[in-house]
């Protein structure tokens, strides 16, 4: 690059450089449109994606047979279902003949609460059981107690696993060094991509739904658990040194104690991941309230899909109140005198109420299974129905011509430039922009990165995909950057998007596929739609915090010099959280990514489409694989040109 | 761990501690430095050239049983590290540090915490109190990672509590504790293993001023009535001259003057040290002994005589209120008199020296 | 902090403990349960068939008159309705008639749900189209075919009625290039826009494009339920629309569609299509596990003898589509086909 250095500086500048190369890919995209796109039919199969089909079909074939089946991956799959399978029976699965599980409703309830109780304080105890019982009125009982078994399974064997390996992590900088890297993977993959290794290797069911939301969950927990003992104050560490402690001793008495409050906290990201999951997992047999939502998808019934989806934001703002909840009351001095006595006697006196309600649901019908006339699901399934009738037969014309003029203009061009160029212009392009944002390393990479998805004979797929992401991501930022400066600045704001925020984040994304499907009909224009949704919370989060984050007398020097309020905004806070907003772009691609296989339902083709059909048609199994691979593939390089460019922007002199 | 300054001197069987020829250079590089000339380097050359930086340089004293050892210095100067090099919380790169004849920095790592829990304590600036703890269980720690019955360190615990006046907050936690009162803390907690040696690194740097004076008494206090070792470690001169039976005065990792508070006011090694005494007032430090001087004609020697220990200022009443001059004695010897025309003198002297009294 | 933890945490296993003993005792409210849902049962029967006094005399008989232990078996739902509906009933038939218990899974079609037979936890497929695709699972045991189920599949490609109506010859296929800037659309990239059908359906839109070199491009909508958005707002708007579909559909009862036809079909295996000829009548198959079928239990029976015509599974599906649950919709026609269900239930001893 010292050639650059002759140049004028207005030459050098990397935003001139980024237009040159966007124009000339621009203009020999248009001249050679059509010429060696590599498109290739659904159908057809490649020499890769034919030996991964048949690959599969082996595994397949040796499942029962194979010793590292037999001695492995089956008493592995056996012993989880089991584990999962007790305490299903307890709360959620009625065993041969029996109506209600061990415990009936009432008696959930009250356990649930008396546990919410002792781990931090009443008041969140009783926002728990009511927005359990909230799920119980919906008429979805059962799958929310699946959903919660599952949940409760799939993070307990997480934290067994996590924890210790958290630990590790935060006491060695070798391991550190060592499982960084499979953290930043496991981040950027897309959740639906290895569902179909993990079915073909498990078998579909609670086992590959177990170990896949545990594979989602573990790198959350072992960040946050690293993460706490690495962030520990050194003096109180440092005297216990001085002091003699042994390496043992340090951990027990100092280190874990002193890390609590962060490892709960990491506790209660677990619990949220793995939710969120189990609920996508339904598409390998997770029993839960995924199955409702999934069903809803496919047979376009939006009350019934909305109505499961609602049991799942209130699970998930009960698992998170209740923790978070727990973790400020670890943090608390222990109460005394007085105090003591009164949480003394709240504990006992709770206890024995929990015990009654546990008696009492096991004996008395009321008690035991959700009394119907309690039930009001059905009233809010016909009310989304008859809102969604509404809008999509009042905004028809709207939303149609909003797809349609969005297509023509923005989307498709876009994709003529990605997939109908010939695809090594585009793979110098794409690697050019590479090389300018983030530095020669990255280039190289994304070059054999995308050389890799060309060998594959994925290309045109993946462009068809990589544009649907570029502009998601796009909308995202935009959208995210303006919500997430004005939540930063006003705590009011913040305070009333919260609850949006965080249905956001928890609602399953196929929820809110059906009305978008029913708005702006199959295309790749309704996935984008998706992706933004599902994106934008993330990214309206992180720019606020970022905002928040920036020094008040920063501010303040600013509005103090005659500063308006956006020279303000644009002078001074979005710059000085600028690693914020790249961060919150990193996310919001993330997230974006893994809603992309997602819009392969609703007719967004590419890459996506080819993991849902590789499920169904064993014909086309290699191709979902190798599919999957291409996501994986496209991510990496998108977050690697992201992050080498903060890294970048970091070393810059302002 | 070789000795790569000049000749050892004796280590002396009546210190405490000895340190020979203490190094610590930070960065990649540390052992080679050691024995080349690049070691000599100031600082910042040092950093350029190497990428190393010399914390602390070829030191050796030693420090005697029932001593309060003050080590001072500004910061950078090398203070802290020597401090935790002498307990190993931080690795010299060279050197030796003698305790009761052993050097410490080949004992293995089982023997150095042996000598942690029973011989040495620290207290530290910011207390380093284990904030999930309760008062007693922070004192109490050390005893119990010693194994320790529960009983017995609890009962332990509560004797340091009424040494340094925490008397009914032994189940407290830190945080509802002023910082005053945690240091305090600090200090049982150094006191509950009966060290043979206390270090202290600047511990009340982090306090107020009339607190910190409270703390500076409870440590003279304490000194006083256990007699325990200590090497205090503070960048504030007036206290070292207060607590201090020697001062070594640090710079950039070097010990650039080592003695008593009034030495180190009357004869200052250079004009570094001297820039540092010119602020203490020279009647608050030296003693009735220095500006002794010998009867002149006609003066009356037969009054009640002062001892030649007692620091000026605190004798300025009796002489200022005598009669005539006041005749000193040094164990029972008599070696002059002294007037207040002498202390007036002295006054001028650190007037014009710019000093504040 | 460490006694208040202690204090709360000698409270949690004493809790669990008395919970796990709770748990040995007690069912009681089984049998409230039980008592509840039969009364609910022989009210409805009573209701429902109060003219005809014989059939409420023998629904109590039927409860007590279970034959052979029938046991625990899982029927794959798969996401069309008119599957629904079949696999509905035979579940119902299976639980009323015949004391089973019957497992529900929804799964993907196709290799999703024969792995899943292979692993045992689904046992009945009531309606497959794959014209052979299961064979590597026959092949390894895991699954055999149980018969067809009386409904006849027929895939096509639909457009709304009233375009036949202006321009009849539009039927036929092989014309479809005279047609193509009709269904021109953003998606299909300045070709007319074939909707092909959801992933595990049988397709070959895309071999019939490249047969006939027809000037369309293949929009892969995903679901039946997006084909069936498409084609409401075809009709309803008059907008042009080329898609997929299928019967038995009731949708096909509902919204008028036009069915364009290509030369005969002279294949059952999509490997076998050149792309040239229409998709095939295809009689729809019963998939079951050997496990199943080898058991002698009652359901096997059931499953073997299940039969019905379209007309019977769309009676059903537009129950189901009109608003009412699978299980109700079920229940309709099972008491409304007393007869039929009987005649499946030969062989088992037990009747409705």
């Amino acid at each position: 690059m010292n050639a650059l250095e002759s140049l004028p500086t207005w030459m050098r500048k990397r935003s001139t450089l980024v237009l040159l190369v966007v124009g000339v890919w621009f203009v020999l995209g248009t001249i050679l449109a059509g010429v060696h796109t590599l498109e290739l039919s659904t159908a057809t199969n490649t020499p890769a994606t034919d030996w991964l089909r048949e690959f599969a079909a082996s595994i397949r074939g040796s499942r029962a047979e194979s010793p590292i089946f037999v001695y492995f991956f089956n008493p592995l799959r056996g012993g989880i279902e089991g584990f999962i399978e007790i305490i299903r029976a307890v709360i959620a699965v009625p065993a041969s003949g029996n109506v209600i599980p061990i415990i009936g409703w009432f008696g959930v309830v009250a356990l649930v609460g008396y546990i919410v109780y002792a781990s931090s304080n009443w008041r969140t105890s009783l926002l728990s059981m009511a927005l359990l019982t909230a799920c119980g009125m919906l008429g979805v009982w059962a799958y929310t107690m699946d959903t919660l078994a599952m949940t409760v399974g799939a993070v307990l064997l997480s934290l067994a696993i996590a924890l210790p390996i958290g630990i590790w992590a935060g006491l060695s900088d070798r391991v550190m060094a060592f499982i960084r890297p499979i953290l930043d993977l496991a981040q950027i993959l897309p959740t639906l991509v290895y569902l179909a290794p993990l079915a073909l290797v498990f078998l579909i069911g609670i086992a590959a739904a177990t170990i896949a939301t545990m594979i989602y969950s573990i790198p959350i927990c072992v960040r946050i658990t690293a993460h706490a003992i690495r962030s520990l104050k050194a003096g109180p560490i440092e005297a216990a040194e001085s002091m003699g402690s042994t390496r043992g001793q340090m951990l027990r008495k100092v280190q874990l104690p002193m890390a609590r409050r962060t490892i709960i906290l990491g506790i209660n990201q677990t619990t949220l991941a793995a939710l969120s999951f189990v609920v996508i997992a339904a598409l390998i047999g997770a029993p839960g309230l995924g199955k409702p939502v999934i069903e809803a998808l496919t047979i376009r019934n939006v009350g019934d899909g909305v109505v499961a989806g609602l049991a799942v934001v209130f699970l998930a703002v009960m698992l998170d109140r209740a923790t978070t909840a727990a973790v400020q009351h670890s943090a608390e001095l222990p109460p005394e005198g007085p105090a003591l006595i009164r949480r003394r006697i709240g504990l006992i006196a709770g206890g024995v109420l929990t015990l009654v309600a546990i008696y009492l649901s096991r004996f008395q019908l009321w008690a035991a299974v959700f009394p119907e006339n309690l039930v009001i699901g059905e009233y809010i399934a016909n009310a989304a129905d008859a809102v969604t009738e509404w809008i999509t037969s009042t905004f028809y014309f709207l939303t149609i011509g909003l797809n349609e003029n969005f297509t023509i203009h923005v989307l498709n061009r876009v994709e003529s430039l990605l997939a109908n160029t010939p695809w090594y212009i585009t793979i110098i392009a794409i690697s050019l922009l590479a090389a300018i944002i983030g530095g020669r390393f990255v280039a190289i990479l994304s070059a054999v990165l995308l050389g890799a998805i060309v060998l594959i004979g994925l290309w045109n797929d993946a462009m068809v995909t990589l544009t649907q992401v570029l502009i998601a991501t796009g909308i995202v930022m935009l959208i995210g950057v303006v919500v997430g400066v004005l939540a930063g600045r006003s705590a009011r704001i913040e305070r009333a998007l919260k609850p949006i925020l965080d249905a956001g984040q928890t609602l399953p994304a196929f929820v809110y596929l059906v009305p978008v499907l029913a708005l702006f009909g199959p295309s790749r224009f309704a996935a984008i739609v998706c992706g933004v949704f599902y994106a934008t919370p993330v990214v309206v989060r992180v720019v606020a915090d970022g905002v928040r984050g920036v020094p008040s007398d920063m501010v303040e020097a600013a509005v103090s010099s005659g500063s308006s309020t956006t020279q303000v905004v644009t002078k001074v806070q979005l710059p000085a959280s600028k690693r914020s907003l790249l961060l919150g772009a990193n996310q919001g691609m993330i997230f974006v990514l893994a809603v992309v296989v997602i819009g392969g339902f609703v007719g967004a083709g590419g890459l996506g489409y080819l993991v849902i059909v590789g499920q169904s048609k064993p014909e086309l199994q290699g191709k979902g694989l190798a599919a999957g691979l291409a996501i994986v593939l496209l991510g990496v390089v998108m977050d690697r040109i992201a992050q080498a460019g903060a890294r970048r922007n970091e070393k810059k002199p302002a | 761990m070789t000795m790569t300054s000049p000749a050892p001197a004796e280590v002396s069987t009546d210190a405490a501690i000895s340190v020979r020829g203490l190094w610590k250079i930070f960065g990649e590089k540390a052992h080679e430095i050691i024995d080349s000339p690049d070691a000599r380097l100031p600082r910042p050359e040092l950093l350029e050239k190497t990428g190393c930086v010399a914390a602390v340089r070829d030191a050796s004293f030693d420090v005697a049983n029932g001593e309060v050892f003050v080590v001072m210095g500004l910061s950078g100067s090398g203070k802290s590290t020597l401090v935790r090099c002498l307990t190993r919380l931080i690795e010299p790169t060279a050197g030796e540090v003698f305790f009761d004849g052993e050097d410490i920095l080949t004992a293995s790592k089982a023997r150095l915490r042996e000598l942690r829990r029973t011989k040495f304590s620290m207290v530290f600036q910011h207390f380093g109190l284990l904030p999930h703890r309760r008062v007693i269980d922070n004192i109490a720690y050390s005893l119990e990672v010693n194994g320790v019955k529960k009983e017995t360190r609890h009962a332990r615990a509560m004797e340091v509590i009424e040494l340094v006046g925490l008397d009914g907050y032994a189940n407290h936690f830190p945080e509802q504790l002023s910082g005053g009162m945690q240091q305090r803390v600090g200090l049982a907690r150094a006191l509950a293993v009966n060290p043979e040696v206390m270090f202290l690194d600047e511990p009340f740097s982090a306090l107020d001023p009339l607190i910190r004076r409270d703390m500076q008494n409870e440590v003279k206090r304490l000194h006083q009535d256990l007699n325990k070792t200590m090497v205090f470690i503070t960048h504030d001169l007036s206290e070292a001259m207060k607590l201090g039976d020697r001062i070594a005065i640090m710079r950039d990792g070097d010990i650039v003057q080592m003695a008593t508070p009034a030495d180190l006011v009357m004869h200052p090694a250079d004009d570094y040290v001297a820039d540092f005494t010119n602020d203490i007032p020279k009647s608050h430090v030296l003693t009735v002994g220095y500006i002794a001087r010998p009867a002149g004609d006609g003066e009356d020697i037969s009054g009640q005589p002062i001892d030649a220990d007692i620091i000026i200022r605190d004798a300025i009443p009796r002489i200022v209120n005598a009669t005539g001059p006041v005749p000193v004695t040094r164990a029972g010897e008599s070696i002059g008199v002294i007037g207040t025309d002498d202390i007036l003198h002295l006054v001028a002297e650190d007037a014009s020296e710019g000093s504040a009294t | 902090m460490r006694n208040h933890l202690r204090g709360r945490l000698a409270v949690l296993p004493v809790l669990a403990a008395a919970s796990l003993v709770l748990a040995a005792c007690g069912g009681d409210v089984n049998e409230a349960a039980t008592e509840t849902t039969e009364e609910a049962v022989a009210e409805e029967t009573v209701a429902e068939e109060a003219p005809e006094e014989e059939a409420a005399e023998e629904a109590p008989e039927a409860e007590a008159a279970v034959v052979a232990d029938c046991g625990d078996w899982g029927v794959a739902m798969h996401a069309w309705v008119g599957y629904t509906a079949s696999a509905q009933v035979l579940s119902d038939v299976a639980r009323d008639a015949l004391g089973c218990n019957i497992e529900q899974i929804q799964l993907e079609e196709a290799g999703v749900t024969y792995d899943a037979m292979e692993a045992g936890s689904v046992d009945v497929i009531i309606e497959d189209w794959g014209g052979g695709r299961w064979q590597e699972w026959v092949d390894r045991g895991a699954v055999q075919e149980a018969g067809y189920n009386g409904n006849v599949g027929l895939i096509g490609m639909y457009v709304p009625q009233w375009m036949c109506d202006e321009n009849p010859d539009i039927s036929d296929g092989t014309k479809l290039n005279d047609y193509a800037e009709l269904f021109v659309t953003p998606e299909s990239g300045g070709k007319g826009a074939w909707y092909e059908g959801p992933p595990g359906y049988t397709t070959i839109g895309e071999k019939i494009i490249n047969a006939y070199d027809l000037d369309f491009q293949v929009i892969n909508t995903g679901s039946e339920a997006a084909l069936i958005e498409m084609f409401t707002q075809a009709a309803e708007n008059q907008e042009p629309g080329l898609g997929y579909f299928y019967e038995p559909q009731n949708f096909l009862a509902q919204v008028e569609l036009c069915r364009v036809n290509f030369p005969e079909n002279d294949w059952s295996d999509t490997a076998d299509a050149s792309g040239l000829t229409d998709y095939p009548e295809t009689p729809l198959v019963k998939l079951a596990t050997s496990e199943l079928l080898d058991s002698g239990s009652p359901f096997a029976t059931l499953v073997s003898n299940f039969e019905w015509t379209n007309g019977d599974q769309n009676s059903v599906a537009a129950a189901i589509e009109g608003g009412a649950s699978p299980e109700e919709a079920a229940a309709e026609w099972i008491s409304a086909n007393t007869d039929t269900v009987n005649m499946w239930l030969e062989g088992t001893g037990a009747s409705m």
